[in-house]
């Protein structure tokens, strides 16, 4: 993983999923089934065409709960990605903010006795890596398009009781909030204060 | 260097020709020093990366270095048993007794304050951390949680100056107060003053002789420590002003503080609660994420508070900040006048022959100059 003194690339923006692209779940899962049978066939039934063969019951069995949560996870249709110079923050609703932090051009892991989370630049790509500590391994990997108009965002799920990672792709399109009459501060006595004149605490 | 020339600020010659009262006139009590409490330090860790893993807040605990003084200030004027207590923004080593303190923790839940007090002689009065813990069991069932358990802290530090001072008679409390003036005098005028008192290798002051109780020269000088203090009583209210301000956010602040304390140790019993499922079943998985999760959410959400918070009384404290800036520039700007021109009044009285012309020059300007002002307050 290669950390850089600038930021490569601009993720910050509005964003809302792309529902004409992405991965299916269903559809994944059809290919992990195909790629277990095959690896199964490939150990014990030499010759047999992949599609007869059947992957063992507890390898399939132990990659669904990484699709589930994989599902859950990437549910979020809005992100709010903000980034300076420092720092890359990705808001999504009903789960915790990816963060990454660069201190002296060296992005700073989050370690607590919950898990460690590491991120930084692969080329043009922000990878976020989480690791549990029973082992479960969550990985996101941000890409923008040439246009900076499309956002895929790759997630990949790995479990030491899973042969298999599972992997879920979701893209994202650009949007822009529309100005309104309001403007307003988040106070902490008195929660968002909202006026049609400039605000002064 | 002729009278007239040294002459270069009016007002301030006025300082320092007009006749005062004598220093110490009036009856003083002699336990009733004055306290200045300087800024504390906010203890904010130099390596920015340990910030979030110490739950310091740097711009709060900023604003906590001038507010905590402040209601150590509070209960010291409350008790009754002090002199003048100020809240000033740089040490004074002169001052009668100088107390500082630096933040090592502040959150709902701990209030962690290494405090140090040292007086004009050099004596260390109390010098070590203070801490207390909001929600541990006060005595005869007091309300030990929110800010009445911080207040305890405060009452601490009182105690303990209050215990220190009654163990110094009242001959040692005098010539504190006596080597305070004295070693104010002599950075002023250190030719005129410089020989009083004693400073010894270990940082203590020894007090050799005193001047004269009519002594011109350390009228001067009492008139200007007076004027310097009306200048801190300004910076003092200052503060005062921000503590009223900003008093009812920060309450919110500690409160949302505490709640984080609380979110924090429900994540820790969540993440110790045994999961009830095989392990790698979509149920122990989401067990494990969710525990990350909520923890991580705690912890955003702290900081989101510590934004609105900023947001919420950042404008007040710079214009405080901004205005006391100017009050101690005033202060230094005349400071160095002050020093310049006692060093050549003194050299001026201490000439053998002192010429009548530059007295008479003197005399005249006096008659001619606008009364002393100081700068305007907002």
């Amino acid at each position: 993983m290669r950390v850089e003194d600038e930021m490569p690339v601009d993720f910050g923006g509005n964003w809302e999923r792309d529902y004409s692209r992405g991965d299916d779940v269903d559809a994944v899962l059809r290919e992990v089934y195909r790629q277990l049978a095959r690896a199964n066939q490939d150990q014990r039934y030499a010759g047999v065409p992949a599609a007869v063969a059947a992957p063992q019951p507890k390898a399939m069995s132990s990659i669904l709960p990484l699709a589930r949560l994989a599902e859950l996870i990437t549910r979020p249709d809005v992100l709010y990605i903000t980034q300076d110079e420092y720092r890359i923050r990705v808001d999504r609703k009903d789960d915790y903010s990816l963060e990454c932090t660069f201190f002296g051009g060296v992005a700073r892991a989050t370690d607590s006795d919950y898990g460690l989370e590491v991120c930084g630049w692969d080329g043009d790509e922000l990878v976020s890596n989480l690791v549990l500590p029973d082992g479960l391994e969550i990985t996101y990997r941000f890409a923008i398009s040439d246009d900076a108009k499309a956002l895929r965002i790759v997630t990949t799920l790995e479990s030491p009781t899973s042969r298999l990672p599972f992997t879920l792709r979701r893209f994202y399109r650009k949007f822009e909030y529309a100005p309104g009459d309001f403007n307003c501060i988040e106070t902490l006595s008195m929660k968002r204060v909202c006026s049609t004149t400039e605000i002064e605490p | 260097m002729t009278t007239t020339s040294w002459i270069r600020c009016p007002a301030l010659a006025v300082l320092l020709l007009t006749a005062w009262p004598a220093a110490g006139d009036g009856v003083r009590d002699p336990t009733a020093l004055d306290v200045s409490i300087v800024r504390f330090d906010p203890g904010i860790p130099a390596d920015s990366s340990l910030h979030r893993e110490l739950q310091v807040f740097p711009r709060i605990r900023e604003i906590e270095a001038k507010l905590l003084p402040f209601v150590l200030r509070e209960t010291l004027v409350e008790s009754g048993e002090w002199g003048a207590v100020r809240v000033v923004p740089e040490a004074d080593p002169a001052a009668e007794l100088l107390v500082s303190g630096v933040i090592l923790r502040s959150d709902g839940d701990v209030l962690d304050v290494a405090i140090r007090a040292l007086d004009a002689s050099g004596r260390i009065w109390i010098d070590g951390p203070f801490s207390v813990v909001a929600g541990e069991d006060g005595p005869e069932g007091e309300d030990r949680t929110g800010e009445q358990a911080f207040r305890q802290l405060y009452e601490d530090v009182a105690g303990a100056l209050l215990e220190k001072r009654n163990g110094l008679d009242d001959k040692t409390l005098r010539t504190i107060a006596d080597l305070s003036l004295l070693r104010y005098a002599a950075e002023l005028a250190p030719s005129a003053f410089g020989d009083y008192f004693e400073a010894a290798e270990d940082g203590r002051f020894e007090l050799r002789r005193l001047p004269a109780s009519d002594d011109p020269m350390l009228q001067r000088i009492d008139r200007i420590r007076h004027t310097e203090y009306v200048i801190t009583d300004t910076v003092d209210a200052k503060y005062r002003e921000l503590n009223t301000a900003i008093d009812r956010t920060y309450r919110v602040w500690r409160s949302y503080r505490r709640k984080f304390v609380e979110y924090q140790a429900q994540n820790a019993a969540r993440a110790a609660r045994k999961v009830d499922a095989p392990r790698g079943s979509y149920e122990a998985l989401k067990a494990q994420y969710d525990t990350y999760k909520w923890d991580r959410i705690t912890a955003q959400e702290q900081y989101k508070a510590a934004a609105a918070f900023d947001t919420e009384v950042g404008p007040t404290v710079d214009a405080m900040e901004v205005r006391v800036a100017e009050l101690e520039a005033w202060v230094d700007a005349r400071y160095l006048e002050w020093r310049r021109l006692l060093e050549a009044l003194f050299e001026v009285e201490t000439r053998q022959e002192p010429g009548d012309s530059d007295i008479a020059d003197i005399a005249e300007q006096i008659e001619q100059l606008p009364e002393h002002t100081l700068p305007e307050t907002r």
